[in-house]
Order: structure tokens, then sequence, then C-alpha cells
């Protein structure tokens, strides 16, 4: 191995990764040890759906509007949103023409960025901006000043998106986008507003037979291998490796004050939390 | 009015008022995907491997490199390397999350990749960010066959946390592989300061057997402790669509890219 570093400046830890393989399982489970510092505790992520609520126009979208003025000045909030059905007939549309799996992630993306836009006319009187990725070192600044910010909801994976093991639909699309915002960030909350009570045991809207569900384990959760979910599966394989988002909560937007008491730390909807602490596994 | 008006506005699509999260609805979309760019050849020089040791390694690659300008189509991506490594020690030291010490490590493989593209620059290759590799590849491959990116994946404050510990587990090589994969390369090539895969490290066991071809199951199934390659690229692999296999060559050995280049067996091939 190259002597590239003066060793007296590293720790013990910062020796073996200068010297080291990255992929050795030890120098990873060194790592583990390492103290964690949350970088905004106090924001919460909210992540806006784009089939559920944007689709739905005014009669969907001004309420949760109102709801999020009524906490600009009691919560700090990241307003991701969603793609919807424009992403549904663009993939529909490169699937049929035999493009990857990467360029689906950038097509869909757009439509997200289209729903932020949209999101963002409509609060930006009340002084609140949109944020690409790029410009996330601001993100203190704005949430200092305004009390929210929006950003679109993907990713930035763009051509780098992962096939999934089946298919060829994005598997990391705007769940996860906002998922690993609040999980880098450190924050408070991390709430998907969709157009359901939360979770159910089949999708209520093809099955009146479905009961709910308000608090369900990861590991509870993925083991009942359910066909379908509220939220994407990278999701939860993601949680289940999470140093900081702890739960994630679902409410329904077409409820007037739902977001609210979920913001107030209310359990309403549905809470998918990761059982044990600190548990990789 | 009826209760479709009150719903989402919805485009006719076949995935209009279906859950994309679906099973059903996911394996329906199981169909060919067509390769964007069949003639590209990635080849992804390693930071600690190869930038690290400086010009007496890196120079006769480029070298190289330029000697195939005519008959292949080349993107180089570049790994990070020490530097990385010395700043996710501070950034663990300092307790940042995974996100953030992506987007610190990116910035070390930026630099080499950067610089690689000042060396190659006289034969036209140039350094493409993430956003111009989506914009302006083809273009640029037309005009110099040849181009230069940050192997380490734009994922940034999205990387994933890992399963152990705190280390992003997309580095150069993930990045290099997704590379290929999105635009069904040709051939994704790995460069490193090693023959390829071994049963064991040869430097400790004498008995070790090269591997010259391999499965991914099958290199799983060996559970080497440490691999020359990240292990997120056999995951990666694994759910191939167009990028069914990475070689890994040895780039201290002067022919070997030229070789892996041409199709002749040298290095480990991993194959999906």
């Amino acid at each position: 191995m190259l002597e590239l570093t003066d060793n007296a400046m590293l720790t013990e830890l910062g020796r073996r990764l200068v010297s080291g393989s990255l992929s050795d399982a030890a120098i990873q489970r060194a790592t583990e040890a390492t103290p964690d510092i949350a970088i905004l505790p106090w924001v919460n992520v909210i992540k806006i759906g784009g089939q559920s609520i944007m689709d739905r126009g005014r009669s969907a979208v001004g309420p949760v509007v109102d709801e999020i003025v009524a906490n600009l000045h009691r919560h700090k909030m990241i307003l991701g949103t969603g793609a919807g059905t424009r992403a549904r007939h663009v993939y529909s549309l490169a699937i049929d023409l035999g493009l990857p799996i990467g360029v689906l992630t950038v097509l869909g993306t757009a439509v997200a960025w289209q729903n932020a836009q949209m999101l963002q006319y409509l609060l930006a009187k009340h002084g609140i901006a949109f944020l690409e990725p790029e410009g996330f070192a601001s993100l203190p600044h704005y949430l200092m000043e305004r009390g929210a910010v929006i950003c679109q909801g993907m990713p930035p994976y763009k051509l780098w998106e992962a096939n999934p093991e089946v298919g060829r639909i994005p598997p990391q699309r705007t769940d996860t986008g906002c998922f690993l915002i609040a999980e880098v960030l450190g924050a408070r909350k991390m709430i998907y507003v969709k157009d359901e009570d939360g979770l159910f045991t089949a999708d209520p809207k093809k099955d009146s037979s479905a009961t709910h569900i308000r608090r369900i384990s990861v590991q509870d959760l993925l083991a009942l291998d359910l066909e379908d979910l509220i939220v994407e599966r990278a999701v939860l394989d993601l949680m289940r490796s999470a140093r900081n988002v702890k739960e994630i909560q679902f409410v329904n937007g077409l409820r007037s004050g739902q977001l609210t008491a979920a913001l107030d730390g209310e359990p309403v909807g549905t809470i998918i939390f990761k059982a044990g602490n600190g548990d990789g596994a | 009015m009826s209760a479709n008006r009150i719903g989402a506005q919805h485009l006719v699509s076949r995935l209009m008022r279906e859950s994309l999260i679906d099973k059903t609805v996911i394996a329906g979309t199981e169909t060919a995907v067509r390769a964007i760019l069949p003639s590209l050849n990635v080849i992804q020089i390693g930071g600690l491997s190869i930038m690290d040791r400086g010009q007496s390694a890196v120079q006769p690659l480029l070298d190289e490199i330029v000697a195939n300008q005519q008959d292949h189509v080349q993107v180089v991506g570049v790994g990070a390397g020490v530097r990385a490594r010395h700043v996710l020690s501070i950034g663990l030291d300092l307790g940042l999350p995974t996100g953030a010490l992506a987007s610190l490590a990116a910035k070390s493989s930026a630099q080499n990749a950067y610089m690689v593209s000042c060396l190659l620059a006289h034969s036209g290759f140039v350094y493409l960010e993430a956003p111009f590799i989506v914009q302006l590849l083809p273009a640029v491959l037309a005009a110099a066959r040849g181009a230069v990116f940050n192997g380490i994946p734009p994922y940034d404050l999205w990387e994933h946390p890992p399963a152990v510990g705190k280390i992003p587990p997309h580095g150069g090589d993930a990045g290099s592989y997704l590379v290929g994969e999105v635009f069904g390369a040709r051939t994704v090539i790995l460069v490193k300061d090693v023959d390829g895969l071994y049963t064991a490290d040869p430097k400790t066991h004498p008995d070790a057997r090269f591997i010259p071809e391999i499965r991914t199951a099958e290199l799983v199934g060996l559970r080497l402790p440490t691999l020359p390659i990240e292990p997120v690229v056999l995951e990666l692999l694994s759910r191939a669509k167009l990028a069914r296999s990475v070689r890994i060559v040895n780039g201290l050995v002067r022919g070997n890219l030229t070789r892996a280049l041409a199709g002749d067996p040298v290095g480990t091939v991993i194959h999906a």
C-alpha cells in the first residue's frame, strides 16, 4: 500500500480508512461507532403527493396550501412534491420506446419539478422559494427566514438510477427522495400527504374489506409482503439502515387538519416505525 | 357531476390509475430495453489504485486510451482516492451523515476526473458534469470519441445509508457501471492495480487461485473478506438489463486496457 499521508494527524479510524479497503466489513463496522449529528433537527420534511394531491387540482391543493400557510410560523417545513399522472404517461411511453431506467428517472424528475413549480407559485406571496438539489446549502437560510422551502421530491440520481429487481419503473422516486432528505438532515418528522387515511391491508380504492393500520413496524410491514403499499418499497428498505429517521407518518391531505395534527406530534393517519434501536440488520 | 370529476385528473396511459408500487403492475413493465449508445466503452480509472500513484501509473494508461481513440468510443470515469478517505475520516469524526460524506467524497473524484480531462484535452476529451452527461454526451462523443466524467454518481445528499456503518456505498465503480448500464455500453472496464480476483489474498495465501471469469451469485457465495471493487456493483449487476458484465484489469500492466477493449481475455470478468 502507498504511503500517502502523515498519519499523526488522523484518528485511529482515519488511519484504517486511508490505508485499508472501504469494502472491508471490519472497517465498515468500525464506522458504526462514530457519532451522528442532526444537521437540521427542527425541520419537518413533508411530501405532497403527485397523483393523490397535485393532480386533483384546486379542490385538493388549495386546502393543503392553506394548512401549510397556517403552519409557517409554527413549524419549519421542507415541502417536496410527487410526480403523478403525467409521470405515469411518460413512463408508459418511454417503456414502450425501450428506454432504460435512468432515462425514465430523468423524465419523471421533470414531472415532480412541474408540480414543485406550481406549488411554489401558490406559496410565492408568502416568501417561499424553490430550491434545486444544487441549492440545498441555502436551506438553513430560507428555513430560518421564511419557515419553508419547496423542492421537487425525486432524488437527483438522473441517469444513475439503479434498476429494480423486477420491471422497468424507477424504484426510487419521490417518496424515497423526500425520505433521504429527512435522513441526511436528521429531520424532526417525515410526513407523507396522500389521499388516504394511511396504510390499509389492501388498496381501499379497490378492495372494500381493507382495514386501516394505525402503527406498524417496518419489519412487520415487510413481513406481510403486501401486493401493494402506500409507500415506495425503497423507503422501507432504507428505513432499516437509516440512522436518523426512526418513523414516517402518512396523513390524508383531503381531510383538513390532519397535516397540522401530524406536525404537532399527534398519531393521525399511519405511522411506520423502525423496531429496535440502531439495529441496521 | 360524476364522481370522476372530483377525483384526480388523469392522462390516459397504461399506468394511469395503477399504483406504481403494486407488484403486478411493476411486473407488467418487464419488457425489452434498447441500448442508447451500444458502441460506448466505459473505462473506470481507480482513485487509490491508479490516480494516487501519479504520473508513473496514470500517463501510460492515458497514452493507451489515446492510442485506442480511433478504434473505440471511450468515456472515462475516475474514482476518488486517498483524499476522499481523508475527508471521510474527518467527516465521520465530526458526526456527519452518509449523504454529507458522499457529497464531500464526490468532490475528490471530481478533482481526479478534471485532472484526467486536462491530460486528455489535446485529444478532444472534455470533463462532463452529471447534467452534461445527460444532455451532451452524444455530441461530445461525435466530436472527439471520448469524454471524462466523475466516477462517483451524483447521489450527493441523497446517498443511501448503508446497512452497516456510514461509508457511502456508491463510489466510482458503481457510478461508472451505471453509466454503462443506462447507455447499454459495449464494455465496462474497471482499471485497478491488481490483476483481478483471486480465491484469497495472494499476498498472504500463496495457494490462492486466479479467477478469470465468475458469475455474480458465485462470487457472493465465495464470501471474500475484501474485493477490489465496490460490493454494491455486484448487486447492480444482478439486476442488469444491458451491461451484463464488468471486467477488472490491472492498469499498471501496459496493453491490458487495449486487450480488454479488443475483447481479449485479460483480468477478471464478472457476469451478471
